[in-house]
């Protein structure tokens, strides 16, 4: 009977570990930190670090862009949280549009971010903030896409005029 | 109770200690830690999974494992035993089945030619063994020989090689190994850490083995240091 439950304890320890291992080469944490938010995420617990993310977000309005940027990758460091990678999104975009032309690698780089928000999120993702022009995260990532692509569009000299949403 | 009696008792524990909790846990961290690489430029963590060769070098060991008699799979995994006694020991060999792929993943070179020459030394030195005579203790020994010499090689005289702080006499070689072989000998640059870390995967593998050998072949009043 004992030799029983040796067997099942060891049996079910084991399997945890086991499952740790696999989850860890899996996501391939760079250090130990990484490790730890890992596991907030996977159990649940994980949360935005809320003073950096409003820090970034004042950055954001002010148009510093880079800056803002910086500050919400260390607010949401698991990229885990759909509202940061919008905003995150939405900085990229602000900063790559262009009246004559588009940042290319700054789009594209908007759009890597747009799709994970959108993977993220659970439903549609809509953000209520009133000084964007752009609520949800289908509208923006339209706007990305538009703007990787070419067309003959492109050469169209009213295109000055646009306005950056 | 008699003493006898508490005696046979202890040991039935422990042995089903060692068995079902101790080997898995080892050969769990094994599995870990045999992957575990650490940058030498931002010192950040890098897990390489086993590739395709180190699972066939493990194939072969544990044939070797078999035929030396360090695992007797007939007593193991039997109809005789309960369902979960044979679950049970199933998984063990399955840990001690990636924890043998992880030992190989920990002391062979990452790319290149010396990936492959490595490879080469292991598949052709576990292929000849297979047609040897072996005992558990003489193929234990044997072992800590192979993999103490590619730990050696590839920790201390490679790493030594491709270091980029060691003297300038050590970098010209290194400089030169890999121009002359047009980068075939290139090997990545890892921490100091990883050459612990390996020592110490490679020192828990060598005694999960030591134990099954204790716990499965040797006569209750053998040690440990006996067995070596």
């Amino acid at each position: 009977m004992q030799q029983r439950s040796i067997q099942i304890i060891g049996l079910v320890l084991s399997a945890v570990y086991a499952t740790a291992i696999i989850w860890i080469y899996a996501t391939e944490p760079r250090s130990f930190k990484e490790v730890a938010t890992g596991a907030q995420v996977a159990a649940g617990t994980y949360q935005v670090d809320q003073e950096k993310f409003n820090a970034a977000l004042t950055l954001f309005r002010r148009e510093q862009f880079r800056a803002a940027r910086d500050e919400w990758q260390r607010a949401d460091s698991a990229q885990s949280d759909p509202k940061t990678q919008f905003y995150i999104a939405y900085s990229f975009y602000r900063e790559g549009w262009g009246r004559v032309y588009y940042d290319q690698v700054l789009f594209k780089q908007g759009l890597e971010a747009i799709n994970r928000a959108i993977a993220l999120s659970p439903g549609p993702l809509t953000v209520a903030d009133e000084n964007l022009q752009m609520h949800s995260a289908a509208e923006l990532k339209a706007e990305l896409e538009q703007g990787t692509e070419r067309t003959w569009g492109d050469v169209n000299p009213l295109k000055v005029l646009r306005t950056r949403k | 109770m008699s003493d006898e009696l508490v005696i046979a008792t202890n040991k039935l524990r422990n042995h089903a200690l060692v068995t079902y909790v101790v080997l898995p846990f080892l050969f769990l961290t094994v599995i870990l830690l045999g992957g575990l690489r650490v940058s030498g430029d931002d010192r950040a963590f890098i897990f390489l999974p086993p590739s395709l060769v180190t699972l066939v070098l493990a194939v072969l060991l544990l044939l070797l494992f078999v035929r030396g008699g360090l695992i007797e799979i007939r007593s193991l995994i039997t109809s005789a035993n309960p369902p979960l006694t044979n679950v049970a020991h199933i998984w063990m060999l399955l840990t001690l089945f990636f924890a043998c792929a992880q030992a190989f993943n920990s002391v062979l070179p990452e790319r290149g030619l010396l990936h492959w020459l490595f490879s080469f030394f292991f598949l052709w030195t576990l292929w000849n063994n297979q047609f040897s005579s072996f005992d558990a203790r003489r193929l234990l020994r044997s072992l800590v020989v192979l993999f103490g010499t590619a730990f050696l090689l590839k920790h201390l005289l490679l790493a030594s090689l491709y270091s980029s702080d060691g003297s300038w006499l050590k970098s010209l070689t290194g400089a030169l190994v890999s121009s002359v072989t047009l980068g075939a000998l290139d090997s990545p640059q890892f921490a100091p850490a990883t050459g612990y870390i390996s020592f110490f995967t490679l020192g828990l593998y060598l005694l999960g083995l030591m134990l099954i050998s204790f716990s499965h072949q040797q006569p209750a009043n053998t040690s440990i240091v006996d067995t070596l």
